[in-house]
């Protein structure tokens, strides 16, 4: 399955699987549940690749804590936006359990603290040294901080997921509201970069690796409306030096029904599990629809 | 409350806060530390210029002695772009490796963990380190995606988390780059360490931080870490709107110090900013000098290299009479 490429980079997940289930960032390090939920979903129905995801499975979910958030590590006391990437997971392993609601209620919680009341006051008097929109609702790296582009993405796809067996008027109100505000934070060139377009009157930069994961959380909206930034996604593709990036792009891409462009062939050489498990997911034979949404919730 | 009365209520409240902020005189800065603290500023015209003997004897006249000791290397690593100078030049990391072996450290390490682009490898590819540094790949940690361990009371917070590589130095040395910053005014030896707090923690930006604020998070970091040397990388700086969209600036000097308040204090005059309008050194003033007259300018004067950077309209304030 998929050649070379694929099959170095699956190999090579398998290889450094930590002895407690996770896979940490690099070979022989501590377990994290990114790079953990991205090799899961990487291997996911590959054959033999079961005993290991279970595992896996068992580790996060060890880590899930009683308010519903889910810790990013061994060594991390409380949870933070890799709980969007656990319910992810639950969702494709058709695990819909009390724990996976409380996560659930935990992502409809959590809102970007520049949305709060003297934000949106300093907003409304441009007292800002941003132009940010925070009328809109994301999601923080951590609770208690302000919204960016990739946990508010990466919590979309996993509302999105979420709504089938946890729907609710408020996760529809949450879904439009992160996905305005990913449209409201687009940088004037046509992309997204980290989540802020703009600083003290100057426009900064989009990032590709940060555009493909807007699109991804994007999933769904009117093609007419994302024309432009598929665009601008296909564009970075072909120049980013970031194979984090082209990656991401990738994925984005197909998960939008268009052809990424050619697509390298090379064996795995690198040491990134992180890496390894995306490019394996953005390969055209990779899982890369795993992190399909089906349209909004 | 109706959106009038709110709007009015906390417009007031909005105004009279930052009419507050404007009008509060800055307190009179301490004096600092007992003592004196001794900065060195080397010439370095270009990058092919001898760097390693620049650097030792800057480092001889600060009194360093890196012997046995773990050191880790921590440059200024931000963005792809190798066009432009918002990087710490690799040259100047090359160097540092060769130097701190020559003094005897027992390991010399690189590590980084860039703010904002998450794909640290390939951005120290693109900034021609894995290249230019012997054995690269082997000395070099991803400070955002290493081990960490939790360190008790920091800025307040009951458990933060550091990567182990950072933990387990003996010696950090911030090899930053000279800049100016649109947040902070510049971004020199002090305010490099951000790169030391870990994204798979905090984030893509670390906006624990910015929460923390800004400047009260260089003063908490360089207070955790205190076993720290700096060599300020100002062969080629950059102006305008740093710390990315500015625009290069040839200072041509490498400024070095145990007190990375004085080097950056030095660094600001060299740039034509008065380090007693930036707010975190302001801030840092008990843990090293600001004040003129509390450093010992060790090889070139600050008046023999001033060359004045730009600074956007938020920052003209900042102008060194």
């Amino acid at each position: 399955m998929g050649g070379l490429y694929l099959g170095s980079r699956l190999e090579f997940l398998r290889a450094s699987q930590n002895q407690d289930g996770g896979w940490g960032y690099f070979p022989g390090k501590q377990s994290w549940l990114e790079p953990t939920a991205y090799a899961m979903l990487a291997l996911h129905a590959a054959p033999g690749s079961d005993a290991a995801s279970d595992r896996a499975w068992q580790l996060v979910r060890s880590w899930e804590l009683a308010d519903g958030s889910v810790r990013p590590g061994v060594e991390i006391a409380d949870g933070t936006w890799v709980t969007a990437l656990l319910v992810t997971l639950a969702c494709i392993r058709q695990v819909h359990d009390e724990n996976v609601a409380r996560s659930v209620g935990w992502l409809l919680r959590v809102v970007g603290a520049e949305h709060n009341l003297l934000m949106r006051s300093f907003s409304y008097f441009n007292l800002l040294k941003t132009k940010l929109d925070v009328s809109h609702e994301g999601w923080p790296w951590r609770d208690g901080n302000a919204s960016w582009i990739e946990p508010t993405a990466l919590t979309l796809v996993a509302l999105k997921k979420a709504a089938r067996h946890f729907p609710s008027a408020e996760l529809d109100r949450r879904v439009r509201e992160g996905e305005e505000l990913v449209l409201a934070r687009r940088c004037s060139d046509g992309g997204w970069n980290c989540g802020n377009p703009n600083v003290l009157n100057f426009d900064l930069p989009s990032y590709p690796e940060s555009t493909g994961l807007a699109l991804v959380g994007l999933q769904g909206r009117n093609a007419k409306e994302l024309a432009a930034p598929l665009e601008v996604g296909r564009r970075f593709r072909a120049e980013t030096k970031s194979s984090l990036a082209k990656a991401w792009l990738a994925i984005a891409l197909r998960l939008h029904g268009q052809n990424p462009g050619t697509q390298a062939e090379d064996a795995w050489a690198s040491s990134d599990i992180l890496l390894a498990a995306l490019e394996a997911l953005a390969h055209p034979e990779g899982n890369y629809r795993l992190l399909g949404t089906g349209g909004r919730a | 409350m109706n959106r009038r009365l709110f709007l009015t209520v906390s417009g007031a409240a909005v105004a009279g806060t930052y009419a507050g902020m404007k009008l509060e005189k800055p307190p009179k800065l301490p004096d600092g530390p007992a003592g004196a603290s001794a900065v060195s500023i080397q010439r370095a015209r270009s990058y092919s210029d001898d760097l390693v003997s620049r650097m030792l004897e800057g480092i001889q006249q600060c009194g360093l002695d890196p012997r046995g000791k773990r050191v880790l290397l921590k440059p200024n690593l931000v963005e792809f772009d190798s066009s432009t100078v918002i990087n710490t030049d690799a040259a100047v990391i090359a160097a540092a490796v060769e130097v701190f072996h020559k003094l005897g450290a027992a390991e010399v390490k690189i590590g980084e963990g860039p703010g904002h682009r998450r794909d640290t490898l390939d951005l120290a590819d693109d900034a021609r380190y894995r290249s230019t540094i012997p054995r690269f790949e082997s000395i070099f940690t991803d400070l955002n995606r290493d081990d960490v361990s939790p360190v008790a009371n920091f800025a307040g917070e009951s458990r933060f988390y550091f990567p182990n590589t950072v933990l387990a130095a003996d010696l950090i040395v911030s090899l930053a780059k000279m800049k100016t910053h649109h947040w902070a005014g510049a971004t020199l030896s002090m305010k490099n360490f951000f790169g030391m707090v870990p994204g798979s923690v905090y984030g893509w930006p670390k906006n624990k931080l910015h929460y923390l604020g800004i400047p009260e998070s260089v003063v908490a970091l360089n207070r955790q870490f205190r076993n720290t040397f700096a060599i300020v990388d100002g062969i080629v700086g950059m102006e305008g709107n740093g710390p990315i969209q500015g625009t290069p600036k040839p200072a041509g000097v490498l400024i070095m110090g145990r007190d990375l308040v004085a080097v950056d204090a030095t660094c600001c005059r060299i740039m034509g900013i008065d380090p007693e309008k930036v707010d975190y050194l302001r801030l840092a003033a008990d843990l090293g000098h600001v004040h003129e007259g509390r450093i010992q300018q060790r090889g070139e004067t600050v008046a023999q290299v001033r060359t004045n950077f730009a600074l956007i309209d938020a920052y003209k304030n900042l102008r060194l009479a």
